[in-house]
This record gives C-alpha cells, sequence and structure tokens, in this order.
C-alpha cells in the first residue's frame, strides 16, 4: 500500500501547469468536455426514471416499438469502434502513422454502419407515425438519441481530420471524444431499450 | 506454449481483454433483458434489471479506465467519474423501483 502511494506520488503529472486538470492523460480540456456531456446526460437520463413514475404504461408499450436488437447491435458496433480508434493512438504512439490511418479508418466505417443503422431505425419509426410529439417516451427517445447522433457525426467529422492532419495529439483528442460518444450509448442503451 | 494473445505488447492486450469483455457484457445484458417472445411484453425481473444496470456500470467502468485511459489519472479524478456514472445509474434505478413499486 505504501510503495503504492510512494509510486503514485513519484508519477509526473500528465499535463503539468493545468492546475486539477494536471493529473488527467491527453487534452485536459476534452475531459471538461466529457465531463460535462455526462452531466448533461445524466440530468437527461434522471428526468426519464422521474416521468416514467408517473407514466410506467405509456413508457413500457412505446418502449415494446423499439427494435432492441438493432440496439444492442449498434452496441457492439461502437464498443469495437472504440477499440479500432484505441488501437489508433496506440499505432500513432509509436509514430506509425500508416498502421494508425488503417485504424482510424475502421474506426471511422463501423462509426458510419451505426448511422445506418441509426437511420434505419428512425425511418421505421417514423414510418410507423411515431414521432417526438407522439408522447413523453418518443420525445426523450428522439431527444437523446437524437443528440447521441449529433455526437457521432461530429465524432465521426473529427476523426477523420485528424487522419488528415495526423499527429499525436490530434488522435489522442479525437479518440477521447469518440470513446465519450460510446461511454454515453452504453448508457443509453440500456435506459431506452431494455429497461421496463 | 504462449497464446497469441500473449505475444502482444501489454497495452494491446489489455485493451484487446477490455473489448473482449465489452463485448460479452453486452450480449449478457441482451440476455437478461429477455428479449425474445412474450417475455418482451413483461416487466423484468428484479434480479434481471439489477443485472442489466450493474453490467452497464462496469462496462462504463471500463471504458472509463481502459479506453479512455483514466486508469493513469488521479484517483480523486477516477473517483468523481466513477462516482458520476454510478450517481446517473443510482437515479435511474430509483426512478425505476418506484415506478414498480407504483403499479
Amino acid at each position: 500500500m505504501a510503495q503504492r502511494q510512494e509510486t503514485t506520488q513519484q508519477r509526473p503529472l500528465p499535463n503539468p501547469g493545468w492546475g486539477p486538470l494536471s493529473a488527467l492523460p491527453g487534452n485536459p480540456l476534452m475531459w471538461v468536455l466529457i465531463l460535462s456531456e455526462m452531466v448533461v446526460f445524466a440530468a437527461f437520463f434522471g428526468l426519464f426514471a422521474w416521468l416514467r413514475i408517473g407514466e410506467r404504461e405509456v413508457f413500457d408499450a412505446s418502449q415494446q416499438l423499439l427494435d432492441p436488437v438493432a440496439g444492442g447491435i449498434n452496441t457492439l458496433v461502437l464498443l469495437t469502434s472504440g477499440l479500432f480508434a484505441a488501437l489508433a493512438v496506440q499505432a500513432i504512439g509509436r509514430d506509425d502513422k500508416r498502421r494508425c490511418r488503417q485504424w482510424l479508418a475502421g474506426a471511422f466505417a463501423l462509426g458510419v454502419v451505426f448511422c445506418v443503422v441509426k437511420v434505419m431505425e428512425y425511418a421505421d419509426k417514423l414510418g410507423q407515425g411515431l414521432m417526438p410529439e407522439t408522447n413523453t417516451f418518443f420525445t426523450f427517445y428522439y431527444l437523446l438519441t437524437g443528440f447521441h447522433f449529433a455526437h457521432v457525426l461530429f465524432g465521426l467529422g473529427l476523426i477523420a481530420l485528424v487522419a488528415w492532419r495526423i499527429s499525436h495529439d490530434n488522435v489522442e483528442t479525437a479518440a477521447a471524444f469518440w470513446h465519450m460518444v460510446d461511454l454515453i450509448w452504453i448508457l443509453l442503451y440500456p435506459i431506452i431499450y431494455l429497461l421496463r | 506454449m504462449r497464446t497469441p494473445l500473449a505475444t502482444l505488447p501489454s497495452p494491446t492486450r489489455r485493451l484487446l481483454i477490455t473489448w473482449a469483455v465489452l463485448m460479452g457484457l453486452t450480449l449478457v445484458t441482451m440476455l437478461s433483458a429477455q428479449l425474445g417472445g412474450d417475455a418482451r411484453l413483461q416487466a423484468l425481473p428484479l434480479w434481471s434489471a439489477g443485472l442489466l444496470l450493474l453490467s452497464t456500470a462496469f462496462k462504463a467502468h471500463q471504458v472509463l479506465m481502459t479506453y479512455l485511459g483514466l486508469r493513469d489519472a488521479s484517483a480523486a479524478w477516477q473517483g468523481a467519474f466513477i462516482g458520476l456514472v454510478l450517481f446517473t445509474l443510482l437515479l435511474v434505478a430509483s426512478g425505476y423501483l418506484l415506478a414498480q413499486l407504483g403499479s
């Protein structure tokens, strides 16, 4: 225990000069973004759970209209895309730009697969006349998944940009954003699609 | 005889193991949510809802620690991020339980 404390104290700070953020790895500002996004989604998830108390039948009946298998497939796709992004960071750490670009391309391609599945899901729901104003559940469904979808699109743009302007900091920052998108979906999927 | 996984550098091995665990837990989550047949029309048993939220918490922990590299951050930051995930899931679990009790 004492040895572990000693090791922790001796380890140099990843970002010296950043005050309380000095102890975070990667770009400190990305962590500020990650924390703020997590707080926003936490508030929405809490509100969703709170409103479900008063409208349980509506929420459960509406949830039956979603496709949890498509959501599960998208979870697997996004997790694998996250792995590729993490491998891209490792590759750029070895200064292997070619391999880094390959992993980024893989992460990007799987991100596109996520989008295709999501668009098909939206088309199916809208085709059934299920709109954001249909009921409270669908307001939250479109709001939360739509907000997340916007992050996926932004993340794809970021991955494309850093694959072009490749550097260790750029790749690490884009990968951190991509993992945040991953993290939010990991929380969103069971709350919206599965818990009943 | 060393397995192909054992020949990989330690950080890569850790990433691959984490990925495999995350994929496995996602499948467990889907199974525990009983997506097939008439079971989908029923409310989840309490154990199943609990398993779902626990595996979600563990997956979020793994993404933070390994994918995002929070393992290298200070204990205070680790606690802040993991605490926020747990708080979120606690909110959801409380709402879920209250809804079940109210029906």
